[in-house]
């Protein structure tokens, strides 16, 4: 059924105008009453207060002051170096080139530190694979190393020891051992392997079992059988001209996600109007992932149908017949796909996220026919980054069961809780001697007898290989803050290899390693230490691996009676990994934890997304009547789970989707009581595990959720609502003045009414960029008609000097989120936590808005990423009554925390909701810390304590309670790019200054300049004719320009 | 744990360099070569001998000889002296046998850069009130021979208003006895606080009461003049100020960096190795630096592990070393008498209580000096913007360091301070070229419609340009 909606919208109550949303979207601040509207549990407030508390806290206030004039000013100290490390001057920041690397998730980064403290994680440009991209996980991998829920010391039993009594103890343990198992995750470092291998020739049956937290060990096998390499192609998003994803959240999470989306982003980018191309996506999923979100077209599927149409579309192709229970829509649509896809033989590409061999050989077999091989994917460079298979793991649990392996040593990895689904595997690991090298306690080291912390990535020495011949080193960046010792240092220990005069073994352990590899592989140094310096200083280093050419020798046959059939179930379950933290890896970071996920926007939690259906007329449902944060149980393979409810546009009608990673057992603070563990319903069919699940049943609602934690309806810009004799008018006008109604209507943006959003198909691409045009030049003509005109001042004032902008490519954006946990690493943000999150009370000062637009049943998104716009005629400014937020000649929007008295009149006047207001002390900035910390009966906040602290921005204040915060253009990095400029004596250089979302955005998304520089890469996107301003027609002055949103939705492939 | 780092900036820095290397010689880059080679051991006014002679006029003293050799004694005396140079020989008789550093970096410019720098400074008339913006809050004292005379004033107009007084209550009584009335005589004190009187009080009180807490909330947090005891009796005035060592030599982040610094104890030991009695304290304030650091002066030695060794080792380490410069400094005295026994013991415990703290029990690593200037967190002041773009000298918001024995704080370090100067100090359009950048401002300058451009004209009165 096709609904064609002309506009675009944020969720299912903006749709229906739901009369609490419109109230609510009329406030800036929400108060608890609202949230109540909104169909929140009732919120229990202890706000309230009387005289005689205003009495008191008066009497505090004015013997506080009393006091501290009173006081003699307190004695600080100034500490210097006895003996000055060289590269270290206080105040300046010092970069390493390191590598970011978690199991099979890496990332070649420089690090920030400030007097030896790491402080924030930038992409190395240096690196061929990711160009200087990052990832949410990149970013916020620094918190992690100041978390306070890190293993300490080394321990036996749970008693703290000595590293010596605990070696003697692991070498007896292993000594005796019958068979002995290293449990792991993939391995990216080649040092690593080769200490295992050490280990493996000091002890007799020493194996390594490595699997993956979500896996894709299916892929692996079916390379092996069609083309003889174990391992996985090398793919070229940047080639394909066609892009076909079964299930694969190539954007999100597979595999390598930052490469690929910046090879995606690359043919997606409209760079000349007059000869638009961009490539065409495809994607065919169950629930609507990050990267279905950017596809052009969606063909809806059940997850169990997915081996049916990979056969199906193979069929299509090579002209056989193939049976499949597919409805005929889809049908149709996989025709039409497949003969698009043979026109793009050579430059199309098809991937899948099965975990079914069958499946991928097919999938094999599809880019084998189309002649992909060699073009979009390549064995040359194959990529390293999944080697895991998780039959190992379900043989390793009967081998531990049947006491052929009595002993285990985990490589930092949870086994326990990834792969719950394997009967028996925690009563298995905890039959087992356990040796774990842990850097958190999780559910698996829990069963393990003898525990030995390891550092973090950023203390440690390392190398990491992610694909064949692209290597970087991981170097220490401080030294270990805590008795803890690196996991491979451990290992060559045991193995009895280390170099135990050396201060740092493991160090010269991959020094030697790498004279003996890498450097064979070069021609441009003699000697060994001036190449190792070289690549320590780059980070980087690659050499050509060619891979086997070989043709496809699959047995299709076969791979058809194989593939998955199709259940006929009414409900069925998809399981995915969230791009947040993974499948639980990543679930103590609080960063990742408050990011909300890219297409649901929720925080906190899994929720449970349910398919949307619409009446005809004005109604949407969610499936079974659930709504927006209700609970229901979910029933899977007689497996009970109470999870919260969120409608989920684009969720295939039958289907219902849940993340992973919730809900682990043993986790540190952050990550505590959040979501539900649903990986016990993971299905291990044929050894390999299936992640979605055919017998569910969902309940109706049975309560609400006490912290309903989703974004999507918070900080909503220019809602349009209806009077009651049903005309429309801009609901936050009308705040200002009722019945200021209609003055504004016929505008684009449609349920918005609004400029926000533009979008246009790319074949009608000049139309739309006249149109956009007339609009522009209507809007301009509107705010012309003003006794001040903007031109003149603007000349006088902006055009000396600096005026700063920033052009968002909305064709470029994926959503990814890695620029928003940047935003908050590099400003000092605050983590407000789930209850927080649910008063609509989230401090971040870059929210990425997720608007769908097109069919409502089935939706194409656009992000848009959205921060202070500084605007030059800002209606903020005027409001402040003691001039806190002001313009400066450079045309920031200057917020003053130290003038701020926290009335927050400049947040209600915000058109675009960009400002945030300190309701608690989160950082523990005040002048009297611990004053009121109980007030509300709040726990101390995420980054209250001292290690956290750490991780702050020194040259950013910290804000303190009852002040407005925003985006700053990060002023700091403005004024040290141009103190940098004038020390040098020369002028500033387009790209010398690169906001935080800039360097982290793996796709280029943003770019940060100077509007008064008349060249260079700035200038060029912003005469893009694509171009367009938030809210233009309000003639605030916005200096940030998006672009227009271009799809290539093909009407031929609507299912 | 020692870890080879490798800087990522190196790249920079060496670029930084390299075009630093290839500028034409100027009286600027002298400056910051005479800084970071020469400082150390020629005085900073040319005129003046310390550990090296006095360098003004030294181009006269080699204009008998080739130019070549007087870049070959700079880069290397000591090749020049075994070569037998009369001019270098005659030096070497002079100064032996304290050995000129070489210096085989320096090229030619750098060394006409230097010899530029070195002539200006020689030439220089002394300022004689090199006072900047940096006025100390001057003390009124003008006013002071007049108070007496105010409150003569007081006194005799207090003593009228009793007499009115007086004379008033005894017309009222003469009225009073007039009319026949019995006439009530109150008490004097109710005759002077009538209502009137009382509410006048109290507004007086609350209009001072207001002033004084405005007052001084604004104050709240400056601390103009503030003078701390430190750690150690380090005075400017011998190290600045007597030996002329340039203020960038010790506080070497003020060109570079947002901190001034302070400087790690071993670049104290770059000449405290040598000079190991000080001029006013001999060994008491100095010895407090080798036990920081750990140096032995009796061997002229670092101490081996010295981090693992107890108070009690150290204690006899430099208790040694302070008798034995006792006895050597009295030629009467060949043991330690009493006298000696005494002054050893209160020096020790003077450098343990300097060195240790409530947090601090050690006697090793860093000394905890006490910070005078305090910005709130708030502000972000960058040390390299005002002193390497802005040129502005150390004095100007320091005062005059070098003539202080114990460092106070000179300026009261308040935004409107700040502002002020911001407002007045121009900005040197024509040396830096990114300020290029402003053209209209260069356009206005040439046609003469502007004397000046100030900081503030380029925004340096905006919010963010010291609060984010």
């Amino acid at each position: 059924m096709k609904q064609e909606f002309g506009g675009i919208w944020v969720g299912e109550k903006d749709l229906t105008r739901d009369e609490s949303f419109m109230t609510a979207a009329q406030n800036e601040i929400q108060n608890p009453s609202l949230i109540d509207a909104l169909g929140q549990q009732e919120v229990v407030e202890d706000l309230g207060g009387n005289r005689r508390d205003f009495l008191k806290v008066l009497g505090f206030g004015v013997g506080a002051a009393t006091m501290a004039a009173g006081c003699d000013i307190p004695v600080k100290r100034a500490i210097p170096y006895v003996v000055k490390p060289e590269e270290i001057v206080p105040g300046v920041a010092t970069y390493y080139a390191s590598t970011f690397v978690n199991g099979g998730d890496s990332c070649a980064v420089l690090v920030k530190t400030r007097e030896g403290r790491p402080i924030k994680i930038e992409g190395n440009e240096l690196c061929t694979m990711t160009k200087g991209g990052t990832s949410a996980r990149v970013q916020a991998s620094v918190l992690s190393l100041y978390d306070v829920n890190r293993l300490k010391n080394p321990t036996i039993g749970g008693e703290e020891v000595t590293w010596d009594q605990l070696d003697k103890k692991v070498i007896e343990t292993l000594s005796s051992a019958r068979s002995v198992r290293v449990v792991t995750h993939t391995i990216l470092s080649p040092s690593a392997k080769s200490a295992i291998k050490d280990l493996q020739a000091k002890y007799a049956n020493v194996e390594v079992v490595t699997y993956d937290p979500v896996s894709a060990s299916a892929i692996l096998e079916a390379n092996e059988s069609s083309f003889g390499d174990k391992v996985i192609p090398n793919y070229h998003f940047d080639k394909a001209e066609m892009i076909v994803g079964f299930n694969a959240d190539f954007l999100g999470t597979w595999i390598s996600p930052i490469e690929y989306a910046r090879q995606y982003a690359k043919n997606r980018v409209i760079n000349d109007v007059s000869h638009a191309k961009m490539s065409k996506h495809v994607q065919i999923e169950s629930q609507m992932s990050t990267t279905g979100s950017n596809a052009d077209n969606r063909i809806l599927i059940k997850p169990s149908q997915q081996g049916e149409s990979i056969a199906y579309l193979y069929g299509a192709i090579t002209g056989q017949s193939v049976n499949a229970s597919l409805s005929t829509e889809t049908k149709a649509a996989l025709n039409n796909l497949a003969a698009q896809l043979k026109a793009n033989s050579g430059k199309s590409l098809v991937v899948s996220g099965s975990n079914n061999p069958a499946e991928q050989t097919l999938i094999n077999a599809i880019n084998s026919t189309l002649g992909n091989y060699g073009v979009t994917l390549t064995f040359d460079s194959a990529s390293l980054q999944r080697q895991g298979d998780e039959s190992d793991l379900v043989q390793l649990v009967s081998d531990l069961k049947s006491g052929k392996v009595d002993t285990v040593i985990l490589n930092n990895c949870n086994p326990v809780f990834e792969y719950s689904g394997i009967e028996g595997i925690k009563e298995a690991f905890e039959g087992a001697n356990g040796i774990a090298l842990a850097y958190e306690a999780n559910d698996t080291t829990a069963t393990c007898d003898i525990v030995a912390p390891i550092h973090h990535y950023l203390e440690s020495w390392g190398d990491v290989e992610a694909k064949r011949g692209h290597i970087s080193l991981v170097q220490p960046t401080i030294s270990a803050l805590f008795n803890t010792r690196q996991g491979e240092e451990s290992i060559i220990r045991w193995a009895g290899v280390a170099d135990i005069s050396s201060d740092q073994p493991y160090y010269e352990y991959v020094k030697a390693a790498w004279a003996k590899n890498a450097f064979t592989h070069q021609n441009n140094y003699l000697s060994f230490s001036s190449f190792w310096d070289q690549s320590l200083h780059d980070g980087v280093f690659s050499y050509e691996v060619k891979g086997s050419e070989g043709s496809f020798k699959g047995d299709v046959s076969a791979a058809l009676r194989g593939i998955s059939k199709s259940s006929g179930a009414d409900l069925e379950v998809q399981f995915i990994e969230p791009i947040t933290i993974g499948n639980g890896v990543y679930a103590n970071n609080p960063w990742l934890q408050e990011m909300p996920d890219p297409v649901s926007r929720c925080t906190w939690g899994n929720y449970l997304a349910v398919p949307v259906g619409f009446d005809g007329v004005k109604k949407f449902k969610g499936l079974n009547n659930l709504s927006d944060g209700d609970l229901a149980k979910l029933t899977v393979d007689g497996k009970t789970y109470v999870l919260p409810v969120i409608q989920q546009f684009g969720q295939a009608p039958g289907t219902v989707s849940v993340a992973l990673g919730y809900g682990r057992h043993i986790v540190g603070d952050a990550g505590k009581n959040i979501g539900t563990d649903v990986n016990a319903s993971i299905s291990m069919k044929g050894g390999r595990a299936q992640y979605y699940a055919t017998d569910a049943k969902l309940s109706s609602k049975t309560g609400k959720e006490q912290y309903y934690s989703s974004v999507q309806y918070h900080h909503t810009m220019g809602v349009t609502a209806e009077d009651k004799k049903g005309n429309e008018f801009n609901a936050d006008e009308a705040a200002l003045a009722p019945g200021y109604g209609n003055v504004f209507s016929g505008f684009q943006g449609a349920l918005t009414d609004r400029s926000i959003i533009r979008n246009a198909h790319v074949d009608n691409i000049k139309q739309a960029t006249e149109d956009l045009k007339h609009e522009r030049e209507h809007h301009q003509g509107l705010n012309a008609e003003t006794l001040y005109p903007y031109d003149a001042y603007r000349k006088e004032k902006y055009e000396v000097g600096h005026h700063w902008g920033l052009h968002v490519d909305l064709n470029a954006c994926t959503g990814c989120g890695a620029c928003t946990v940047a935003c908050m690493a590099e400003n000092n943000v605050p983590v407000v936590g789930k209850k927080q999150v649910s008063r609509h009370q989230e401090m971040a000062w870059l929210r990425i808005d997720r608007y769908y637009y097109g069919d409502v049943e089935n939706p194409n998104v656009v992000y848009q990423p959205m921060m202070c716009q500084h605007c030059d005629n800002a209606p903020c400014e005027n409001v402040c009554p003691v001039n806190a937020t002001n313009h400066s000649s450079e045309g920031l929007n200057q917020m003053t925390y130290n003038r701020c008295i926290g009335t927050r009149y400049c947040a209600n006047n915000c058109p675009y909701k960009v400002r945030r207001f300190n309701w608690l002390d989160y950082t523990t900035a005040d002048l009297f810390p611990a004053n009121q910390v109980d007030v509300n009966g709040e726990a101390l906040p995420f980054g209250a304590d001292n290690l956290t602290r750490m991780v702050l921005n020194p040259d950013v204040t910290v804000r303190s309670r009852g002040v407005i915060e925003k985006c700053s253009f990060c002023v700091q990095k403005i004024q040290e790019g141009k103190l940098t400029a004038k020390k040098e004596g020369r002028k500033l250089r387009d790209g010398d200054i690169k906001s935080a979302c800039q360097s982290a955005c793996p796709t280029g998304a943003l770019t940060f300049g100077d509007t008064n520089m008349k060249s260079g890469d700035f200038h060029d996107k912003l005469e893009s004719p694509l171009n367009m301003i938030v809210l233009e027609e309000i003639n605030v002055r916005s200096s940030v320009t998006y672009t227009m949103k271009v799809n290539n939705r093909d009407k031929s492939l609507e299912a | 744990m020692t870890l080879k780092y490798f800087r990522f900036c190196t790249v920079l820095f060496a670029l930084l360099m390299s075009s630093h290397l290839m500028a034409q010689p100027s009286a600027d880059a002298g400056k910051t070569l005479f800084r970071n080679y020469c400082a150390t051991c020629h005085a900073k006014d040319m005129k003046t001998a310390s550990t090296g002679p006095a360098l003004g006029g030294s181009e006269e003293r080699w204009a008998d000889y080739p130019r070549e050799d007087l870049y070959g004694w700079i880069r290397n005396s000591q090749a020049m002296i075994n070569a037998g140079h009369p001019r270098a020989v005659e030096l070497w008789d002079q100064y032996k046998p304290t050995v000129m550093t070489a210096w085989p970096n320096l090229t030619d410019d750098d060394i006409e850069s230097v010899l530029l720098y070195i002539n200006q400074e020689y030439t220089k008339v002394p300022e004689t009130n090199s006072g900047g913006g940096g006025g100390t809050g001057a003390v009124a004292s003008s006013g002071g021979q007049y108070t007496w005379l105010y409150w003569v004033l007081a006194a005799a107009l207090g003593a009228l208003a009793l007499i009115l007084m007086q004379y008033i209550s005894g017309l009222n009584k003469l009225i009073a006895a007039r009319d026949g009335e019995e006439f009530i005589e109150k008490p004097f004190l109710k005759r002077i606080f009538t209502k009137k009187v009382i509410s006048l009080l109290i507004l007086a009180a609350v209009i001072v009461g207001g002033y004084t807490t405005v007052t001084n909330a604004i104050n709240l947090g400056r601390q103009q003049g503030y003078e701390p005891e430190q750690p150690i009796n380090f005075s400017h005035a011998i190290h600045a100020g007597e030996n002329g060592i340039d203020c960038q030599y010790c506080h070497d982040g003020a060109r570079r960096s947002k901190h001034a610094v302070i400087p790690a104890t071993n670049t104290c030991m770059n000449c405290h190795s040598a000079i190991k009695n000080g001029s006013n304290f001999g060994t008491a304030e100095l010895t407090k630096i080798y036990a920081s650091v750990g140096y032995d002066p009796t061997t002229n030695r670092y101490i081996e592990e010295y981090d693992k060794l107890s108070k009690e080792d150290i204690e006899k380490i430099y208790k040694k070393w302070i008798s034995d410069q006792y006895i050597l400094s009295n030629d009467d005295v060949n043991t330690l008498d009493k006298k000696g026994e005494k002054l050893v013991e209160k020096q020790w415990k003077d450098i343990v209580s300097s060195l240790t703290n409530e947090q601090k029990d050690e006697i090793q690593g860093p000394i905890e000096w006490v910070r005078i200037h305090n910005l709130p967190d708030h502000v972000y002041f960058n040390h390299a913007q005002h002193v390497t773009v802005g040129g502005v000298e150390c004095q100007t918001c320091h005062g005059k360091v070098e003539e202080m024995d114990v460092v106070a704080q000179a300026s009261p370090l308040s935004m409107g301070w700040c502002i002020n100067c911001h407002r007045e100090t121009a900005v040197d359009f024509k040396g830096n070229e990114y300020y290029a950048n402003y053209e209209l401002y260069h356009d206005q300058l040439a046609k003469g419609e502007k004397e000046k451009i100030t900081v503030e004209d380029i925004g340096g009165l905006e919010c963010q340009k010291c609060h984010y």
